[in-house]
């Protein structure tokens, strides 16, 4: 059976309940995975229940919490299935299974959470900044997995006197830093005025990047490899 | 004299013409040290922090990682180094940068997170002192006036006056003086201005006052930093005859009596036409199969007596752990139930991340194949030397392992070259401190050794 829920934690824990006893159980937020034909089973989130199985799961492993919220993150199609499996798992054995690798179910969770760990760390370096006029910093991206706020610690630590956005376009929302204050609210597009020498400095940095590159040593597939082509969207020197 | 230098901070002024970006970028390109790791510099008002592990932030079609902005500070250079496309005596465009210049343009590509920070170099203009000067005005520009707390890393000038040296390494966060050949021969005969002592000796000062300096601060007496990240250095492979054994006994050297972090290995580009040099860029296998084995050397317990001979080359057919675990058949098959870390890291085909998921997941159940398979861990040559609970499913003899190996080379050759990180530096570490299995101090070489 088909439990659908609405893609938060608490959400997730209700359906974990419903569905712990049905062997055949698929859980899932996305309306695209909704089976043709299929009634689905519409959980409606029960926050009491929900507490209840997160001291449960976390009398286990005292990380289900974290681990739990950040597989939701990830913009895998098994992601919250694999949760399911997971904290099944976690459930069963009643201690800790993170590292039980033979197990299929840890297995796919951890490549899961390794992904969106891998993802945070590529954007710490693929995001790219545009000035606004104002001296802000705005910096638009599509990234796979939920990542937006998890960003936010690094540009602050590194950026501490500069507001900057960064936007999320494909899930519409934006981490905000202004100057005192990290947030994250909703965004659809944003209106921005560039700063006189933005255009200026793009040139620089196109400029670097043929100039420091060594064609006699083309390595085009390792290139992709390393920065997949969907990221350049956003990068001045790919465009 | 009343100091106007506030005048030109941060006015947008100073911006680098892009000619003058292109010559000194292009000068500078051949230089593969790129890593940024190593440094834990905190912001404290200013711009920019360090990143431990290092971050890379794009990638060129040649598939090296951008992390620091790499260039020079001039290329107009007094020096006639025969391998050098900036050397004296060749004919090519030159240019030299104001620090200002140099400073805006790392502020305004950091801010717009194009760059981890900077790697600054020189050609040497007018003479080494002069050179160092403006190379730590530069620096100590970035710092104090520019509040640039993001990841510096400054090539030393040979020659250039000590105290120059260590000035600058109280705003760098790496220090590189490159020891460019694995002999004095070499050396001598290729970059006739440069000799052994000028470059081995600002390293050495600078790695004991680098000790010291941590020494004095642990006890309270000191702050600010002294090369948080430590020195580097490079050496040019197929410029010059020296064997793989000879460069790698050097490098173990280094490691072990420098104290220094990393040891690049830059194949040589024949950029510039001389009498005295290769025509032919050397492969990039043998670059390829040098880093392979001084990760050996750094994390994998490994010294290079065990890996090759100091008159000898690196096998090109196998890779380096391979090669070894050939010659040493009499201890393979492990048991991978029972076998030490130590050994587990021995075998071909298994890295350190695997060693360690081996490891954790054995104290929870008997590991057979099928659980080996479950946790993805390649056995295609692994399985030549190793049992899982006794049984064994490798290849019968001797000789079948040794063509089943060549023929996994050859299979995934290509893509194992894109794969390995020497390119970037410790920038994503596939194996972290914990792996790190260096030798006893007992069989740690006792000098540097022959030339060198
Ligand atoms: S010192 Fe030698 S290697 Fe350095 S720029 Fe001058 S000629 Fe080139």
């Amino acid at each position: 059976m088909m439990y659908f829920f609405d893609g938060t934690v608490n959400g997730f824990l209700t359906a974990f309940v419903q569905a712990f006893l049905d062997t055949n159980a698929l859980l899932s937020s996305r309306v695209s995975q909704l089976p043709l034909g299929q009634e689905p089973i519409t959980v409606t989130t029960d926050e009491k229940l929900a507490a209840r199985a997160e001291q449960r799961l976390c009398a286990f492993d005292r990380n289900a919490k974290k681990d739990l919220s950040a597989l939701l993150r990830s913009g895998e199609e098994d992601a919250e299935q694999a949760a399911f499996a997971y904290f099944k798992l976690l459930a069963t054995k009643k201690r800790p299974v993170s590292r039980m690798f033979s197990e299929e179910a840890v297995f796919r969770a951890t490549e899961i959470l390794k992904r969106i760990g891998l993802e945070i760390h590529r954007f710490h370096g693929f995001i790219r900044f545009t000035e606004c006029a104002s001296g802000a910093l705005y910096a638009p991206f599509s990234p796979d997995n939920d990542i937006c706020d998890l960003l936010l610690p690094h540009f602050k630590a590194r950026f501490p006197n500069y507001p900057f956005v960064l936007h999320d376009v494909k899930r519409k929302k934006a981490a905000v830093y202004d100057g005192q204050n990290v947030f994250v609210a909703p965004l659809d597009k944003a209106d921005i005025l560039l700063s006189a020498d933005e255009e200026n400095w793009q040139t620089l940095w196109k400029q670097y990047y043929t100039s420091v590159n060594i064609p006699s040593r083309e390595r085009l597939k390792q290139m992709r490899g390393y920065m997949p082509a969907r990221y350049w969207q956003f990068m001045p020197e790919k465009n | 004299m009343f100091d106007f230098s506030f005048l030109r901070v941060y006015n947008g002024t100073t911006m680098i013409s892009q000619e003058k970006l292109r010559i000194l970028t292009e000068s500078a390109k051949y230089d593969v040290s790129c890593s940024s790791s190593g440094s834990e510099r905190k912001n404290k008002a200013g711009l920019g922090n360090g990143y431990v592990a290092g971050c890379c932030h794009s990638f060129t079609p040649d598939g090296r990682c951008i992390s620091l902005l790499k260039i020079l500070l001039s290329n107009d250079c007094i020096y006639d180094c025969r391998y050098c496309p900036n050397r004296a005596s060749t004919d090519v465009e030159r240019a030299t940068a104001t620090p200002d210049e140099i400073c805006e343009l790392t502020i305004d590509f950091y801010k717009r997170n194009y760059i981890e920070g900077l790697f600054l170099s020189s050609a040497v203009t007018k003479n080494p002192d002069y050179t160092m000067e403006q190379l730590l005005l530069t620096v100590k520009k970035l710092r104090t006036e520019y509040n640039f707390h993001g990841y510096i890393h400054l090539k030393g000038i040979p020659k250039a006056d000590e105290a120059l040296n260590k000035e600058a390494a109280l705003y760098a966060d790496r220090m590189s003086y490159n020891v460019e050949f694995p002999s004095e021969k070499s050396l001598k005969l290729l970059a006739p201005q440069k000799n052994k002592q000028s470059l081995l000796l600002p390293m050495k000062t600078l790695t004991a006052e680098r000790a010291q300096f941590r020494e004095e601060k642990k006890k309270g007496f000191i702050k600010g930093h002294f090369l948080p990240a430590g020195q580097t250095t490079q050496m040019i492979i197929g410029a010059s005859p020296e064997p793989d054994g000879q460069v790698l006994k050097l490098s173990q050297a280094l490691y072990r009596k420098m104290d220094l972090k990393r040891v690049y290995y830059s194949s040589y580009v024949p950029v510039v036409q001389d009498s005295l040099l290769p025509q032919k860029e050397v492969g990039q296998l043998r670059e390829h199969r040098l880093y392979q084995a001084d990760w050996l050397l750094r994390f994998y317990g490994f010294s290079v007596d065990e890996i090759v001979e100091e008159n000898e080359n690196l096998s090109l057919e196998f890779d380096p752990k391979c090669a070894w675990a050939l010659r040493n058949m009499h201890l393979f098959p492990v048991e991978i139930n029972r076998a030490p870390l130590e050994m587990l890291l021995r075998v071909p085909g298994i890295g350190g991340k695997n060693a360690h998921k081996i490891l954790e997941a054995r104290r929870y159940t008997t590991l057979t194949f099928e659980d080996l398979i479950k946790m993805k861990i390649a056995l295609k040559r692994a399985k030549h030397f190793i049992t899982c609970n006794g049984k064994y499913a490798g290849a019968k003899n001797e000789f079948a392992v040794r063509g089943l190996l060549a023929a996994a080379e050859q299979s995934d050759s290509a893509e194992q070259l894109s794969l390995f990180p020497a390119f970037f530096g410790d920038t994503f570490p596939p194996v972290s401190e914990r792996f790190l299995l260096r030798s006893s101090k007992a069989n740690a070489l006792t000098a540097l050794t022959g030339q060198f």
